[in-house]
Formats: structure tokens, sequence, C-alpha cells
């Protein structure tokens, strides 16, 4: 029979026993490869959770440029330097930056190999690598012609190019921009490149013209942004789907022309926005399949090619949710919370996500498409019933309201992600 | 016997102070995409951390049957049921003002 003794013995001991826990926990050590929206909070969010975690960011880029409003940069309603963020808060945060390009990741012995020669080991790694395009897609569309035809979809001196070539064209010159076809980043994001180029054309070049040729047939937000076109851009721009024959098949940068299966567009300004998939250390890694994007189960989103590897952000197959920043940062919320959770030996729990996309269809007109995901069948599958776009009919201020809405969220998000 | 309590329930609290906030329920996180958890300047999304559970359901519930009609909060609140809300909500409530 227990003495008062081997009471106070026992007490002692599971005081003792908790320290013991926690340094296990603070041992655990998290690398996340990229710092953008998702890498970035993936990496506070885990430090958030739990402090005593490790935790190693590996950007090489010592500002990080945005995406979301960079349209606006091409209006010339915002400047570049609105969509730059430093990683000082990151760091404030208590993740350790390493400022260097991720050149391996051996799943097999869980360590990054990063640009310097030194190698991060991990007990889970988050890899946030965002895009790259793909520059075998489309002939005659190489890195030397980006810089004559901009895809500007990697924000930065991309963005700056793209605007800087419209304010040089002449007056009653031909905007072409080219779409892709399904998956690519941000897929309401060159209709909202259209209105915002249209409305700045109607300002300054009054008798230029902007085409559109796209490799579908129907695309994000669609009836609303065609309804906004034909009220406030009648005339200005034109989209040609994939069955009118819209899909450019190759291009001529020192000519400036789009090629379709039916005719040649010369361009005065082109904007070719090309095929994409996820950044070549996901390939590396062994994460990417034959998609070129990275396949992951919907709860903690490790992947399903390489156990410990958890992919977020557009990199990832994430089922119903689009390739936008505001998934990214849902998603990395919840990656992170399920890697403390894994860590600690605990199972994470099913979750919930949810995404908003904000276009500006002018700097006062928003629209929005907002869905709820769950795990469903291993993917994260539309909550039925929830989402959907900004109704066709509104009174009042509703597209003004939206427009305000989505800066809040641009500075909200870039905020408590940067800040 | 009491005196086994005391320690046990000690380090148990540790712990359950260590993994609280990974304990925010299904959707919280996703959230604060736009109501911040942080004071944002210039934004005029209101926080919703602090504020009332009570307030915070109605108001979910209210957005999803369509008798508030808001931008995009009525799609959103309909991906949710009411065990769902209410836990979303007591979780914003008990989050620092």
């Amino acid at each position: 029979m227990a003495t008062r003794r081997t009471f106070l013995k026992l007490g002692a001991a599971a005081t003792l026993a908790a320290p013991a826990i926690a340094s296990a926990q603070g041992a655990g050590r998290v690398v996340v490869v990229g710092g953008g929206f998702a890498g970035a909070t993936a990496a506070r969010t885990l430090k958030k959770l739990e402090p005593r975690l490790n935790v190693t960011l590996v950007e090489p880029n010592r500002v990080f440029t945005a995406c979301p409003f960079s349209n606006s940069v091409l209006a010339a309603i915002r400047e570049i330097s609105q969509q730059q963020f430093g990683y000082d808060g990151v760091v404030g945060a208590g993740v350790t930056l390493a400022q260097t390009a991720a050149t391996a990741v051996d799943a097999a012995a869980k360590t990054v190999t990063l640009a310097d020669g030194n190698k991060l080991p991990y007990d889970r790694l988050v890899m946030a690598p965002g895009i790259d395009i793909r520059w075998d897609a489309l002939p005659g569309y190489d890195e030397a012609a980006a810089e004559k035809m901009p895809h500007a979809w990697k924000a930065g001196a991309q963005t700056v190019l793209l605007r800087q070539q419209l304010q040089a064209m002449e007056d009653g010159g031909l905007v072409v921009m080219s779409a892709p076809a399904n998956p690519f980043r941000c897929p309401p994001g060159p209709y909202e490149r259209a209105s915002l180029i249209a409305y700045w054309l109607k300002l300054w070049k009054p008798k230029s013209k902007l085409l559109i040729l796209d490799s579908k047939d129907a695309f994000s937000k669609q009836r609303l942004f065609q309804n906004a076109w034909a009220q406030l851009y009648p005339g200005i721009i034109e989209w040609v789907s994939l069955s009118q024959g819209g899909k450019v098949t190759s291009v001529d940068p020192s000519t400036l022309t789009l090629v379709t299966d039916f005719a040649r567009h010369k361009a005065a300004v082109a904007n070719v926005i090309p095929p994409q998939k996820a950044s070549a250390i996901a390939v590396q890694a062994g994460v990417a399949d034959r998609t070129g994007w990275c396949p992951v189960e919907p709860v903690a989103f490790e992947s399903t090619l390489q156990p410990g590897i958890h992919v977020v952000g557009d990199a990832a197959i994430m089922g119903g949710m689009p390739k936008s920043a505001f998934a990214a940062n849902a998603q990395a919320k919840v990656c992170a919370a399920a890697i403390v959770e894994l860590l600690a030996g605990r199972k994470p729990q099913e979750p919930i996500l949810i995404n908003t996309c904000y276009s500006l269809v002018a700097p006062d007109y928003g629209i929005s498409i907002a869905g709820v995901y769950r795990p469903d069948k291993g993917v994260l599958a539309d909550i039925p019933g929830a989402g959907g776009v900004s109704p066709l009919e509104v009174v009042g201020g509703f597209r003004g309201q939206e427009a305000l809405y989505a800066s809040s969220w641009f500075k909200t998000i870039t905020t408590e992600v940067y800040g | 016997m009491r005196h086994l309590l005391v320690p046990v329930l000690a380090s148990s609290v540790l712990l359950a102070g260590a993994v609280q906030a990974a304990d925010a329920p299904p959707g919280a996180s996703s959230c604060t995409g736009c109501h911040a958890a942080t004071k944002i300047a210039d934004s005029v999304i209101p926080r919703i951390a602090g504020r009332k559970a009570a307030d915070i359901a109605t108001a979910m519930r209210e957005y999803r049957s369509g008798a508030l009609s808001p931008t995009v909060m009525g799609r959103i609140a309909k991906g949710f049921d009411d065990a769902q809300i209410d836990a979303i909500a007591a979780w914003f409530a008990a989050q620092p003002e």
C-alpha cells in the first residue's frame, strides 16, 4: 500500500515529467520551403501554436511580391512597392529564416539541402514552393520570349514590364492576352486583369481594344465579368473561347504574334499567361505527380507520394479549392495545426476550410466567389449548398462594398502574414 | 488520494495550455483570413475575436437563413451546421479582443 511519502515521490516525478515532454516537443523541427502566402503563414502559425518548435523558413528572396492586387499595378491604380513585403515580421515571430534556395529534398533521410551546401534535418517538411511556368508547353514561349510578351503571373519585374509596355503603347493599339486551360494560379485573375487594363485603356488610350484568347470555354465569375464588361467597357474587351478558336498554339515574340488554329493575332502589347506546374523543387522532392501538381490527403495536406512532407498553396492539388492566396493561407493554418498534433502523437481533426476570392472589375466595383470545403472520399470537396459568386443583380452599394472588402482582405492577410 | 490528484491535474493543465490554440474548431482558422486576429488599420471588415459567442452565432444563423443580407457571409454560413457555428462562436469569444 502506498504511503504518503510514495505519493509525494510520484508527485515529484509527475511534475518533472511535464518539462521532459515539453523539451521533447521543443526538439520538433519543421522546415518550410517557400515564403509566399502559404509558406510564411505555415511558419508563423507553427510558432504561434507551439512556440517550442524549431521552425526554419527557406526563402531566397529578401522581399516577397504579392500577386493579389498586382493587376491594379498594371492599371496604375497601385504601385509595385505596395505589393512588396519583407520577412522581419516572420523572423520576429520566432521563425528562423534561411535566406537561400532549397536545391534538394531527401525524403528518406528527411533533409533539405540548401544552395549554400548546408543540410537542414526535419521531422516534418512543409513545401509551399508555388508555381513554375511550363516553358515547354507553348511553342515559341520561353524565358527570352517572356521579356517581349510578359506573363506577369509571378508579380514583380514582369508586372512592371507589362505596365511599361501598356504605357508606351500608342492609342489604338491592340492588347492581346492569352489565358491557359485549368488548373492554374488564380482562376479569375486573367479576367480581373482584362477588366482593369480595359479600365485604364478607357481612360488613357480610348481607341485601343483588348482581345482575350482563351483555352477554356468557361471561366470563374464569367457572367459577372461579362455583364460588367458590357456595362463599363462596351466594345473594348473581346473574349474568344476555346470553341471559338481561342486556344493559342504558338507565339512569335519577334513580331508579338499569337497564333491559334484559325488566325494570327499581331499585338501592340501581348500578355501571355502560359500553362503552369508546381515549382521544380516539388518535382525533385518526388511530391509532384504526372500532372505536374502535388497530390495530398485532405486533413493535414501530407503528400500521398512522400510521407512526412506536406504541400500547401498553389503547388498542391486541393480538390475543389482554387489556387488563391486566401486558400493558401487557410490551408497553411490547417496544415500547421495538424503538424502540431502529429508531432505530439495525436490525430489531427477533420478540417473545414473557406475560400473567398475578390476580383476588381473597376477600382470601386468588386465581385467575389466563395466556397466551403471538407474532406470527402480522400479529397477536399465543396460542401453542397454553400459558396458561389456574388449576385448578378444587386442594389445599392453592393459592388462598392465588395471592392472595399477586397482591399481590407489584402491589408489583413499581408499584415498578419508579413507584418 | 487528494495529494495524488494535485500534480496530475497540474501536468494536464500544462499540456492543455500548450495545445489550446491548435484546438480551434473546424473552420475557425479560415475566418481569420478576413476577420483579423490582430488589429488591422484601414480594414472595414469587423474583427470577431472577443465578441460575445451568442452574437456571433446569431449573426451566422441569420446569414445562413437569409434573414440578414450580407455580401459574402451568406454563401459562407451555408457551409456550417448549428453545432459547428456554436463551436466557432465560442472559440472566437474566448480569443483576446
